[in-house]
């Protein structure tokens, strides 16, 4: 095995590691437990420190400034601008922390040969489904049916449910898909020694025409581990993602509502989603940054570096499926710690 | 890379609760419980005040003691947010009784239960207590003015407050070595900023 394919080993084996301690760290579970005062579910997670630290008291910050906006829109209009700069930046720090929609986009990323560009995409669009979940979710509730806080509650957690069967849906096909293809890498035979079969063919000949009976020799199924990108994922990344409102969308929604200023909400609740998809969006992009580094400490012909890219894959798509069903367990009737 | 990113905490409130609390005595002078009154910040109220109330009047209890209801019943998994110790030993609380939620006329609601002890406490040991949410998604802060009140404590009995130390970066204030140290690893913003209550009686 050369210097560069080990060190490309280790790369994919740190990069699976850390989406598998992610998505394990209690953080991620820790939405099983239903906060009394929560408006759509558990949002919160527990002790935070260094650069989470500082993050918690912006956004701190920015929800504070964003009550403040909205209570002022009663008696001065420009409040508004303010509004809107506390609610893009409210989007950008509240992405900032743990989530399992951070969690699945970027497993998604790792898991998937997504590009750079769909990845921002998807970020783009799940930032935008979330907001407009709230949206829907309040202007059909509470403007059609006028329902209460505790109806509004119930819905909310049904659609909350929802989000995380779509996960746990995204992570069995990723399973199956990246499970197919890390068989088909193992099974392919290693590769012969060079020197033990006598090669004919002109070494350098830009052609680069060979029988498989010369050493030199490709991955067969190369096609299978490269690809990887699927519109069925994609779109179910995006629900997974994005399908959960969040409560300070909420919250902002009823309050504007109450003032009589709906409309300004909604557009508060759009510029959320835009910090937020900007935050996750740089996420994405660290994701494949870090997926690309790996593969370019690889030797392409490499078998164990296909292998090991094949296992990477498998694992990130093996921890979107596990959080699904622990966050699926944890939020069903009578589950949860 | 985006580990750092991932873990860490979401936690921030979505909720602001201002508190007020009574210490509630037997009449052979023992600690009872504590009796909470939690006024919750306008966007909370507007939330649950939401389809409720006629003609733009504030809701009635009767309208929000669904929602008083569900708010209650998820309390016992989060210990009802109220921490109580004696001598170094933490006490626990059985289920609340009394409880309204009830709106005024600004239509902010305000949600009051007692919380009796499981066993009532002898009075002469410092009893104290922190209210606080451990995941920080509510903040629950003392009111300024009489924040803690005695019911029927025996003679010579006192409460007093103590405020955390401040955490939060302030506005004018540069962010210091200090900050960051506030928020060593594993520290709990919940109770790192809850006030104590300290009943003393002699």
């Amino acid at each position: 095995m050369s210097r560069r394919s080990r060190r490309f080993v280790i790369a994919l084996a740190l990069a699976a590691a850390a989406a598998a301690i992610a998505l394990a760290s209690p953080e991620a579970f820790a939405q099983s437990g239903r906060n009394p005062f929560a408006i759509a579910g558990g949002e919160s997670a527990g002790a935070a420190s260094g650069f989470a630290g500082l993050v918690l008291s912006w956004q701190n910050k920015f929800h504070q400034e964003l009550q403040a906006a909205a209570k002022a829109l009663k008696t001065s209009p420009e409040a508004f601008w303010t509004l809107a700069g506390a609610s893009l930046f409210y989007g950008v720090f509240h992405a900032a922390g743990p989530g399992h929609g951070k969690a699945v986009l970027a497993s998604y990323m790792i898991a998937s040969r997504a590009a750079l560009g769909r990845g921002m995409a998807l970020a783009a669009l799940a930032a935008l489904l979330q907001g407009a979940v709230a949206i829907a979710l309040v202007g059909a509730a509470a403007i059609v049916f006028g329902a209460t806080a505790t109806q509004m509650k119930w819905a909310a957690a049904n659609i909350e449910l929802a989000s995380y069967a779509a996960i746990a849906v995204l992570g069995a096909s990723l399973v199956w898909k990246k499970g197919a293809a890390f068989l088909a890498a193992a099974h392919t035979p290693p590769l012969p020694r060079a020197s033990t079969v006598f090669c004919c063919e002109a070494v350098g000949d830009p052609a680069h025409i060979h029988s498989d009976a010369c050493g030199h020799f490709h991955i067969p199924d190369a096609a299978a581990l490269e690809s990887g990108f699927s519109w069925g994922d994609a779109l179910g990344t995006i629900v997974a993602a994005g399908l959960r409102p969040c409560s300070g969308a909420i919250l902002i929604l009823v309050f504007t509502l109450a003032q009589g200023r709906f409309l300004t909400g909604v557009a508060a609740v759009l510029l959320m989603s835009a910090g937020t998809a900007a935050t996750t969006g740089a996420l994405a992009a660290a994701a494949v940054y870090a997926r690309e580094t790996a593969r370019r400490f690889s030797s392409p012909e490499s078998r164990r570096a296909k292998l090991a890219g094949a296992g990477a894959q498998l694992l990130a798509a093996v921890a979107v499926l596990i959080l699904g069903l622990a966050l699926l367990v944890g939020s069903a009737p009578g589950g949860g710690a | 890379m985006w580990l750092g990113l991932v873990r860490g905490a979401d936690a921030h409130p979505h909720v602001w609760v201002a508190v007020r609390s009574e210490v509630a005595f037997g009449p052979d002078g023992k600690i009872l419980g504590v009796r909470h009154a939690w006024e919750f910040d306008e966007m909370y109220s507007a939330f649950a005040v939401q389809g409720l109330g006629k003609n733009g009047k504030p809701p009635t209890r009767e309208e929000l003691a669904p929602l008083a209801k569900t708010n209650v019943e998820s309390l016992a998994e989060f210990e009802f947010f109220t921490f109580a110790k004696q001598g170094g030993s933490k006490l626990k609380f059985k289920e609340p009784v009394d409880v309204t939620l009830e709106s005024d006329d600004k239509k902010i609601v305000t949600l009051r239960f007692l919380l009796p002890l499981e066993t009532p406490v002898p009075a002469q040991k410092p009893f104290s207590f922190q209210v606080y949410d451990p995941t920080y998604f509510v903040s629950f802060g003392f009111e300024k003015q009489n924040p803690v009140t005695l019911s029927k404590a025996p003679a010579g009995c006192s409460v007093s407050t103590m405020e955390p130390k401040p955490l939060a970066a302030d506005e004018n204030k540069k962010l210091s070595e200090a900050f960051f140290q506030n928020f060593s690893p594993g520290a709990d913003f919940g109770v790192k900023l809850a006030t104590r209550v300290i009943v003393a009686c002699p």
